[in-house]
């Protein structure tokens, strides 16, 4: 496949994803837009790769958690964390993305991984160099932990 | 509920949130990628250095040349007093659908590229971020109402980085951009102003380094000619 159109199948889908993950959309577009810059600068190594659009997530938000922990040692100026324009974020899932945001690094990406890329067990452990048990465990607490932020009357219906 | 049951309750509300952005879209185009690519890689060449090496250098010449006693930046910085982690690209420019240029500008560093990078997208463009003036450029008399009518500036949210969108079919017939670094300016929180004479400083930009806090980025409009502004 060539960058091009490895790029326009799947920059949307990426950028949305890291969207939910970072909530400003600024950054998430300059994140993306950077792991896309590294993609095409190591297309040869990426394109064999068994997930290149797991690779561009994964590194628009590794690079979003080294950008922060260098500007938190620097200078505060402003917090990231809460600029999802309110259109786009039901109140439901603006409490969703909130702890979504919040989750440990780890769990964080195997949320990503799992559920908003889709992969399955195996082949998000592949992708993250961790044991598929290892994955189960992370998915395991992440869940439980986002489960809480989502309205009692779905468990109800689901649970009858 | 049993655990397969709230994974799909939970993926079922990601999924939700995710579908909610649909009108959310990555428009930079897939030319602008592979120019920032080759920009970078001609950086990595120009210094001899590659991958983390780069990064590092680069760090250390940002910083040199945001100091604000206005040093003239070389290589002899001090990369060592300076987080070695991973970074954003100093600054990305995106051709607009209507033909607007956006510059993203998160760190003053590598001039030449971002001045090729607009030349090739067809924009005039004189940049220099390292105190030093381009002999070759003559300043083109700009008003306050020339300035909005070409260049849109703001802060992108919180980050501190500054969004400067370019409108190139508002330059008038011979003129081009000049971007560059005011070094040493208090400006305040204020957006745009005017100073010394034709340029327009904007608000405070890149504070990477405690003692930078003065530095802003400066734009204007020079006279357009092959050695300035490359047409």
């Amino acid at each position: 496949m060539e960058f091009a159109e490895f790029y326009e199948s799947t920059r949307d889908d990426c950028l949305r994803i890291v969207l939910l993950n970072v909530g400003d959309r600024h950054l998430a577009h300059d994140l993306v837009a950077e792991a896309y810059t590294r993609a095409w600068m190591s297309w040869r190594k990426v394109r064999e790769l068994e997930v290149p659009r797991a690779w561009v997530v994964r590194t628009a938000l590794n690079t979003h958690v080294s950008w922060w922990r260098r500007r938190r040692r620097e200078v505060t100026l402003g917090n990231h964390d809460i600029a999802m324009p309110a259109e786009q974020a039901s109140a439901v899932s603006g409490d969703l993305l909130a702890v979504l945001r919040r989750l440990p690094a780890r769990q964080r990406e195997v949320v990503t991984l799992r559920l908003l890329l889709d992969l399955d067990t195996e082949t998000t452990a592949r992708v993250l160099g961790i044991a598929p048990g290892t994955v189960g465990a992370h998915l395991h607490k992440a869940v439980a932990t986002l489960r809480a932020a989502i309205p009692s009357h779905d468990s109800q219906e689901i649970s009858k | 509920m049993k655990a397969n049951d709230t994974v799909a309750v939970v993926r079922d509300s990601l999924t939700t949130a995710k579908d909610s952005l649909a009108g959310v879209h990555m428009n930079t185009p897939p030319d602008a990628i592979a120019r920032n690519g080759r920009a970078r890689r001609r950086w990595h060449r120009l210094t001899g250095l590659t991958g983390a090496m780069a990064v590092m250098a680069g760090t250390a010449l940002a910083v040199t040349a945001l100091a604000p006693s206005g040093h003239t930046a070389s290589q002899s910085g001090h990369p060592a007093s300076h987080p070695r982690t991973a970074q954003l690209a100093a600054w990305t420019v995106a051709k607009q659908a209507n033909g607007d240029i956006k510059v993203t500008i998160r760190q003053l560093s590598d001039p030449s590229g971002l001045q090729s990078t607009l030349r090739a997208d067809g924009v005039p463009a004189s940049v220099t971020f390292l105190g030093q003036q381009d002999l070759s450029c003559r300043l083109y008399p700009m008003t306050q109402a020339l300035f909005k009518n070409i260049y849109q500036a703001q802060n992108a949210a919180g980050s501190g980085n500054t969004i400067l969108v370019i409108h190139p079919s508002a330059l008038p017939s011979g003129a081009g951009v000049q971007i560059g670094a005011a070094l040493g300016q208090q400006v305040g929180d204020r957006g745009l102003q005017q100073a010394d004479g034709n340029q327009i400083v904007h608000q405070p930009v890149h504070q990477v380094a405690a003692g930078a806090r003065n530095v802003a980025l400066r734009v204007g409009l020079v006279y357009a000619s092959q050695q300035c502004t490359g047409s």
